[in-house]
């Protein structure tokens, strides 16, 4: 098991948005987190990556503990993450923003730019590469963060809505990306709204809602899923939809 | 580019040959030293983005070291140097641990209240001279009491000490750590996501800060052989480290030098033109500075230089392209 994540739960104050998740990732899936906004996901998706540190429960990496652990060192320790809204170093270059992550693994600075330039050929940058990073627009800054996280060299990538906010061909071409980190033997887990992606991407996916995991399966059984329904469109559309069901 | 260094390496070398009295040299020997002082507060606040406005500290206590050591025990004050630097790298783990915690304008008013504490405990303390300060030997006993005359000895010392920190500076701006300091600079959340012991690093950056800005209070006295709270622990001496680097450009290698090519002489002027009443002058012009550096150039006047030469390039290729096309 690459990943095990047992009952994490986190609390702000009075509010728990996160009460007892469970998640196994092995090592090369690719594992969808869905649900409605506020359902936990961002939340439990910033505990994995050690953003946050959760109010219970433990997280293991690779039999490591990491429950604890800093976000240095899960990054350290082979777990990358991505954010929602693309942290991007705009005064550093495009090259130098992929060069931050290369140095984790490469402490020289010749074969970091190596590194950093074999990173951005794959995420198809190089076009830009000396480029500041200011320049880019929302599509490109997402993919410097696919890259950046990249040249970190994990093995489980954590890609926060890495899709949202893209046009559909830009989807496709995100998704392209996407499989081809995959077959390249990373582990992954997707947060994303736009359930396109997640059918087409996840081979699992987990559904939250008001900080509980309410189903698990592949992306079809989840789809289908009563529950699943309810939490989304409410009540009424979940007794129809089950009532249309063979 | 190349030669272009070659002539200014060559113009700092060779300048005090072309003065025609001691006053440009004294001026001189100020730029270098309160380039010394700025290009040590760039390290940490330039390249790692941490502003800190406490930097007189490290100035005072590297200001003092060497004047304590000649009056407590009659050594050459220059035995102080080491000194001044070990207490300060002290001083910043003591600073650093709990001021680290805090990020952008609450560490800046932070580092404030630590220097505004040490500046009164200084005033108050009589080992130390309490508020009349110290003093450097009058007459220079042997060579090695780096007291003298001529301000050229002065400048050639400062000229070998800013070339050692902005090698170095050069040297780390191009490793990892100085790309670690600006991705820390750029946004500490996502630097952490990537791997960087963000607190490790501001550390490394404030210890080499600290050292070397200590260095520049101690040939400040060396110089000029008298230090007092105010002239070595004031607010108004981390204001006119960050003024000068930020005049000329915060994170960039010569930023610091431009800057102080540009004020001290400014400073020198209002003083010399009103004469004692006019060092009140110094501050408005300070202030006057802030105001339009925040308003229009917060990169500093390199940044605007360069990006006046992109553009002139740009230009130029526009109208080399142009040709071709019709």
């Amino acid at each position: 098991m690459l990943l095990r994540a047992q009952n994490v739960s986190r609390s702000f104050g009075a509010l728990l948005a996160l009460s007892g998740a469970s998640l196994d990732v092995t090592e090369g899936e690719i594992v969808g987190l869905i649900g409605p906004n506020g359902a936990g996901k961002s939340t439990f998706f910033n505990c994995v990556a050690g953003d946050l540190t959760p109010t219970g429960g433990n997280i293991l990496f690779n039999d490591v503990d990491v429950t604890r652990a800093t976000p240095e060192a899960h990054a350290k320790l082979g777990i990358g993450r991505t954010f929602q809204v693309p942290a991007t170093f705009v005064e550093l270059s495009i090259l130098e923003n992929v060069m931050v992550g290369a140095f984790l693994r490469h402490p020289d600075r010749n074969d970091a730019r190596a590194a950093a330039l074999e990173v951005i050929e794959f995420t198809g940058l190089k076009a830009v590469a000396s480029a500041p990073a200011r320049t880019l627009g929302t599509p490109g800054r997402k993919r410097l963060e696919i890259a950046r996280v990249l040249a970190t060299q994990p093995k489980l990538l954590l890609l926060d809505e890495a899709l949202a906010g893209l046009t559909p061909s830009e989807v496709q071409d995100a998704i392209a990306l996407v499989r081809r980190i995959h077959a390249k033997g990373i582990t992954i887990v997707i947060v994303e709204h736009i359930m396109e992606v997640i059918l087409t991407l996840a081979q699992r996916v987990l559904v939250f809602n008001q900080g509980v995991t309410i189903a698990t399966g592949t992306p079809r059984e989840v789809v289908d899923n009563t529950a699943v329904i309810e939490a989304y469109l409410g009540r009424r559309h979940a007794r129809n939809a089950g009532a249309h069901a063979p | 580019m190349f030669r272009f260094g070659i002539i200014v390496c060559a113009a700092f070398l060779l300048y005090p040959f072309f003065l025609p009295d001691d006053f440009y040299g004294r001026m001189a020997a100020e730029v270098l030293l309160a380039a010394i002082g700025a290009s040590a507060w760039n390290i940490l606040g330039g390249y790692a983005g941490q502003i800190s406005v406490g930097h007189a500290v490290f100035f005072g206590i590297g200001a003092y070291a060497p004047l304590l050591i000649f009056t407590k025990f009659g050594l050459p004050p220059i035995v102080g140097v080491p000194v001044g630097i070990l207490v300060s790298t002290a001083v910043t783990v003591v600073i650093g641990l709990p001021t680290f915690r805090l990020t952008g304008h609450y560490f800046s008013m932070a580092t404030i209240a630590v220097a505004e504490l040490i500046r009164l405990v200084i005033s108050n303390w009589d080992y130390v001279g309490a508020a009349t300060g110290l003093m450097g030997p009058a007459v220079a006993r042997t060579w090695l009491d780096l007291s003298f005359r001529s301000p050229i000895p002065y400048y050639y010392i400062f000229l070998a000490v800013l070339a050692c920190l902005l090698l170095l500076t050069w040297h780390l701006q191009r490793s990892r750590m100085g790309y670690y300091w600006r991705a820390i600079r750029a946004g500490e959340r996502p630097a952490r996501s990537l791997g960087v012991p963000v607190v490790r690093y501001k550390l490394y950056a404030l210890l080499l800060s600290a050292g070397f800005t200590s260095v520049a209070g101690s040939l400040y006295s060396l110089m000029v052989g008298f230090i007092d709270p105010e002239s070595g622990f004031g607010i108004l001496k981390s204001v006119e480290l960050i003024i000068i680097a930020a005049l000329g450009g915060a994170g960039s290698l010569f930023g610091p030098l431009v800057g102080a090519m540009i004020l001290v002489p400014l400073q020198t002027m209002t003083n010399s033109l009103y004469g004692g009443g006019g060092s009140g002058l110094t501050y408005i012009i300070y202030g006057g500075i802030i105001v339009l550096l925040a308003r229009y150039e917060p990169g500093g006047l390199l940044d605007l230089w360069h990006r006046m030469m992109s553009r002139r390039a740009h230009r130029a290729d526009v109208a080399a392209a142009k040709p071709h096309a019709s």
